[in-house]
């Protein structure tokens, strides 16, 4: 841990907290970056003020450090190894007032300023201050002329519902730490790699199976013109064990298992390798087998993984507080705020502070958001009722200021997203006491079989007034649980469909395990990580659609062989 | 991605096709891989293979791209690209040249890049997986191709599908040395920074890129090849500011196919400084004023303007076989339907030869042993006493001819290559010396009572024009009657009658095109080499990733009598508010 610079008295001081190994800062260079940035921010804020009309109220820069290794193989074969770094400037110019400003959105648009440009990967001051500059000319001239356009657009609109303005204060912070060097042992990793993949999906009927792992670092360096300077960042490692297939029918099979980590160095040993690869071939083989989904209506259970991926899309997505004051979005919940909106049996909170959870990394993690706020937990839900949104410092009626879920992929305009999203419940049962009541479930609606969703792909969700309010969930693995005593029979082909208020009514009980989906979010803002924990539930009644298929037949010639030839 | 066809500095191996296995692994693995493939068959299906090509480009390539002294990108990859082609029926009709015959239909399974090991099991997993892809995706075509035929009239010639060719084989081995790369980093950060001294320049960079690729070629009618396909460049470029808010730039571009014979630090030197030198002078030379008078292309510019009007015109691409009704994409050449008239003065002829690889000791940049379909190419006389005699041919038949002629060199569309220039010879048989080309020039402006003439040293060509003022200049062309799309001059003078120049800046051809090439009224004895990378972008816009081809023009200073040029109606953006930071390390070039 280091504090490298510290330049304002700072009114608020937060030491680095990034635990974890302490590692060597950086090479010092004569000038830091969060220095350069600094000097030339209150340089062109001056000159700005005293010459531009409108004059900005507002500057901020953001540069974020992006390190990436990775090395992927299959079939014992290196089929990659790549290495990147970059650095990618986002600056941003408010003109107007906070009460009004450049980035009020007007019938639905999302503005957008920043162009993501490139700078140098060393601390270099004349080409960072030169960048700097004409980005900062750049967005200037687009969010002047934005804010003639909004202005115009005020005039002949009628009144919005939500007067809260722009954008929110927010505590100046000073806070520089070193962030942990991407240690990446590529060789290893590229010998690991090429021994574990010799095997892997070389089977009858898989067409195609890799191993990737991937190691990233990411280094935030964010000044604004309200005197925070930060610098925070954290590093990510993923293993990703993926094999594709087609079925006689012509469907797209595919199964995959993804292991995260905040550190290479922390991912999973050989033995839990192995027994991940031999699944996800196990999952593949079977779904080759196994019959296809016809349409159902019915009880379920979805495991704490599968019920994440839920939570995420039919519930996260619609408590992004910029939802609230757009009136192009469906506003599923802007009215609902101290209303029941789950049964009362559930909370929900958002927690970006939580690094992990019973051991687990989770990728939804970060110290300070990409407006500067610092992480805190925000309850959303609590037994049932909603307590407040996901904010950036867009403030809402009633929600004044943010609670540093403002967040973007470089390149990007800052919308609020979600974090580490944690659902809890008070109605647990054990998984065995959880399946008994699909089973009563089942034969209560008279039908033949209830659904067990183990792991889902992913999902999507559409929230615009101007679509259906409605979300897909894509699973991998759906089992048949049958009433009559069969054995549980996998299948295949399946997408879970709903509108979301009818969806958590039908929530009925949960396990008391709880298990975690670690993954990527891409929304307006572009990709962030993320990751959502919950335990299993069980639900009175899931509707499954039949997935799109591919109709041609699965290769001609049948996989080659070591020796070659003809077969 | 760039497969990149080369001078081949060993000799061309032409063989009898034999039966003997080939020794490279890699080629082993392919030509074994094809010879399963023969076997594909969909039971009761009337359409099989009668025609397998594989090829590989097995690319490392090194990146560095400084400014001011800092590196913004590096970067180093590794890849093995592959490419399979299946057709079916047989020569004189098969799946391609049909609208949807790129169409992909079937499920994607391969990766689009072969694994790095020489690993046989992996490397034919991946080819096999294409091959299924691309067989099912020929059927798709095919039958549709069909169905299509029986809703037009039929087509006037009767033509073959796809030409044969002779199989060759050819198996060369690099030699070239590996690039030093942290030494080229070092130069390229150092060049960079002496952009530091010229003030006006506002963005600057010095960007290498190295491209060292062997490429693997096999085809089921016994070609088989291997061979070094390298390509090294440096960028240099600049950028500035007039006092209107006008942006100005300069670039210069070294190419080198042997890594040894990239610049020196005093020629990259030189070369940064002179650069910010014409971006100094830019920013404060006049706004180039409407004109229609006699103009000079001098040096190299002559050459750009050729390689821009005619390189990639030369060929005669085939109109697909389309859906009656429905628009297809496809893009003529500009001399479609002129093929035995006047596209040149009668004193001037125009040889492609991708056969020569230096001139007068400095390597041509489009010399090549074999194309990307395996042809051995030859020496074509395309312009001959100033008419258009022979195209730049693929495998694809076109009427009037009856082979390739070895100038594949691009993937083209409805499953053929597109045919390109290689090195072009401009020879005229009426000329004078440089020297005396400028006095003509005087001569005329002073007939026309012209106040002055124009001189053009330097045409943005390939263009290394940024993504905002791209922008610009696509609306403004938009906006404009002139449909003709040219790059603008970056160095033009005015040339009063005393012989005084002064550089403008802010012009742009109007009307000049193609058919303006008839009326060059004299052209130098001198000639100029013109190098470039040449892609299918818009003025061969510089960085545009996707396939380029290497190629020379060796060409006269060019005499216009009559053109026109204009201040293009480009809306700029005021001066910037703020002044630019000051630089810290600012040094003497």
């Amino acid at each position: 841990m280091s504090a490298l610079a510290w330049l304002a008295p700072p009114s608020l001081l937060i030491w680095g907290l990034l635990a974890g190994v302490p590692t060597k800062a950086p090479a010092q260079t004569a000038t830091p970056l969060v220095d350069i940035l600094a000097s030339e921010l209150e340089r062109n804020f001056g000159a700005l003020k005293a010459k531009a009309d409108p004059p900005p109220y507002f500057l901020a820069y953001a540069v974020t450090e992006s390190e990436a290794e990775s090395v992927s193989a299959s079939l014992g074969s290196l089929n990659s190894r790549n290495r990147n770094q970059r650095r990618t400037l986002d600056v941003t110019v408010r003109v107007g007032t906070p009460q009004l400003d450049n980035y009020r959105r007007v019938r639905g648009d999302l503005p957008r300023f920043t162009g993501g440009a490139a700078i140098t990967l060393d601390d270099s001051p004349d080409a960072i201050k030169r960048r700097l500059w004409s980005e900062t000319d750049r967005v200037y001239r687009l969010a002047s002329q934005r804010l003639l356009n909004v202005k115009t657009n005020q005039q002949v609109q009628v009144e919005t519902k939500d007067d809260s303005g722009d954008f929110s204060t927010a505590d100046k912070i000073v806070s520089v730490s070193a962030v942990p060097l991407l240690k990446f042992k590529g060789d290893d990793w590229q010998a690991k790699l090429r021994k574990w993949s010799a095997d892997f999906g070389n089977k009858p009927g898989i067409l195609s199976a890799s191993i990737t792992v991937v190691a990233q670092r990411e280094s935030k360096t964010f000044v604004n013109t309200e005197g925070t300077k930060l610098q925070h960042g954290r590093t990510f490692a993923r293993l990703i064990f993926g094999a594709q297939a087609k079925a006689a029918d012509g469907m797209d099979l595919s199964s995959s298992e993804i292991l995260d980590a905040e550190d290479a160095n922390r991912l999973p040993d050989e033995k839990i390798v192995k027994a991940t690869m031999a699944k996800v071939e196990r999952d593949l083989i079977s779904l080759l087998q196994a019959p296809v989904v016809e349409p159902f209506v019915g009880p379920a259970i979805l495991s704490g993984r599968a019920s994440g991926v839920f939570f995420h899309e039919i519930f996260g997505h619609r408590i992004e507080g910029h939802r609230q004051k757009d009136e192009s979005e469906g506003q599923t919940f802007a009215k609902s705020v101290g209303t029941r909106i789950l049964p009362e049996f559930l909370s929900v909170t958002f927690d970006a502070t939580k690094r992990s959870l019973d051991g687990t990394d989770l990728n939804g993690w970060y110290e300070f958001d990409d407006e500067g706020v610092k992480a805190r937990p925000v309850t959303i839900v609590d037994q049932g009722i909603l307590r407040g949104f996901l904010l950036s410092r867009s403030p809402l009626t009633g929600f004044a200021s943010s609670n540093g879920h403002g967040r973007r992929q470089p390149g990007q305009e800052v919308v609020p997203r979600q974090s580490n999203l944690i659902v809890s419940s008070s109605n647990k049962v054990s998984s065995d006491a959880l399946r008994a009541l699909l089973l009563a479930e089942v034969k209560k609606q008279n039908k033949p079989y209830g659904l067990y969703f183990e792991k889902v792909d992913s999902g999507y969700t559409t929230t615009g007034r101007r679509g259906l309010q409605a979300f897909t969930v894509i699973p991998q693995i759906v089992y048949r649980i049958y009433a009559d005593g069969r054995p549980d029979e996998l299948v295949r082909g399946a997408d879970i469909v709903g509108t979301p208020l009818a969806a958590f009514a039908k929530i009925a009980a949960t396990s008391d395990k709880t298990e975690i989906f670690n993954g990527v979010c891409g929304a307006e803002s572009g990709n962030v990580p993320v990751s959502a924990t919950s335990p299993a539930i069980f639900v009175s009644e899931v509707e499954i659609q039949k997935k799109e298929r591919s109709q041609d037949r699965p290769p001609i010639l049948p996989a080659p062989t070591v020796t070659g030839g003809r077969p | 991605m760039k497969p990149l066809l080369a001078l081949l500095l060993g000799p061309l191996l032409l063989a009898p096709l034999l039966k003997a296995q080939s020794a490279d692994p890699i080629l082993r693995v392919l030509t074994s891989e094809m010879e399963r493939s023969r076997g594909l068959r969909i039971a009761g299906g009337a359409d099989i293979p009668y025609y397998f090509e594989y090829s590989i480009d097995d690319i490392r390539s090194y990146t560095v791209n400084a400014t001011l002294g800092g590196v913004i990108d590096e970067n180093r990859n590794r890849l093995r690209v592959p490419q399979v082609r299946v057709r079916v029926g047989d020569y004189a009709f098969d799946n391609s040249n049909f609208v949807l015959s790129d169409g992909n239909f079937a499920a994607r399974y391969d990766t689009g890049l072969l694994p790095q090991d020489d690993n046989p099991l992996a490397l034919r997993q991946q080819l096999w997986l294409m091959t299924d892809r691309t067989f099912k995706n020929a059927l798709e075509s095919i039958g549709r191709k069909r169905a299509a035929m029986r809703s037009v009239t039929a087509a006037p010639e009767p033509l073959p599908d796809f030409w044969k060719a002779a199989p060759v084989k050819l198996n060369v081995n690099s030699t070239a040395q590996a690039l030093d790369e942290a030494a080229w980093k070092k130069r390229v950060v150092a060049a960079s920074a002496r952009f530091s001294a010229f003030p006006a320049v506002l963005t600057s960079s010095v960007e290498l890129e190295s491209i060292v690729n062997t490429s693997y070629f096999v085809n089921s009618e016994g070609t088989e090849l291997k061979y070094p396909d390298n390509i090294h460049y440096i960028r240099v470029k600049a950028s500035g500011l007039a006092p209107d808010g006008s942006t100005i730039r300069d670039h210069r571009v070294f190419h080198a196919i042997d890594a040894q014979r990239l610049p020196t630090d005093a020629e990259l030197n030189k070369a940064v400084d002179e650069v910010g030198r014409h971006v100094v002078q830019l920013a404060a030379a006049p706004l180039g004023d409407i004109y229609a008078g006699p103009i000079l292309f001098e040096g190299v510019a002559g050459g750009q303007l050729i390689g821009e009007l005619l390189g990639s015109q030369l060929n005669l691409p085939r109109r697909p076989v389309g859906n009656a009704g429905q628009n297809s994409r496809f893009t003529a050449s500009d001399l479609e339907g002129r093929l035995g008239s006047r596209i040149l003065p009668s004193a001037f002829t125009l040889v492609d030869d991708p056969t020569q690889s230096e001139f007068r000791g400095q390597p041509l940049l489009g010399s090549y042993a074999v194309d990307g379909e395996g042809v051995v190419p030859k020496p074509v006389t395309v312009i001959e006493n100033g008419v258009f005699k022979t195209p730049l041919l693929s495998r694809q038949p076109i009427p009037g001819f009856t082979a390739s002629n070895g100038r594949g060199r691009l993937p083209g569309s409805y499953g053929h290559r597109l045919a390109v220039m290689s090195n072009l010879f401009v020879k005229s048989i009426e000329t004078v010396s440089a020297e005396d080309l400028k006095k003509r020039l005087l001569d005329l402006v002073k007939q026309r009572n012209k106040p002055y003439g124009i001189l053009v040293r330097q045409m943005d060509y390939p263009s290394s024009a940024g993504g905002d003022e791209l922008r610009r200049l696509a609306v403004s062309l938009g906006n404009s009657a002139n449909g003709t799309v040219l790059s603008s001059p970056l160095l033009a003078y005015r040339i009063y009658p005393d012989g005084k120049e002064e550089l403008i800046r802010g012009v742009r051809f109007r009307g000049l095109n193609l058919r303006s090439l008839k009326d060059i009224l004299l052209a130098s004895i001198d000639l100029y080499q013109f190098d470039f990378i040449g892609n299918r972008g818009p003025f061969s816009l510089m960085g545009i990733g996707g396939y380029v081809y290497p190629a020379s023009v060796v060409s006269p200073a060019l005499l216009f009598e009559d053109l026109e040029i204009e201040r293009p109606a480009v809306e700029v953006p005021p001066p910037p508010i703020v002044p630019p930071p000051a630089l810290s390390t600012a040094q003497a070039p």
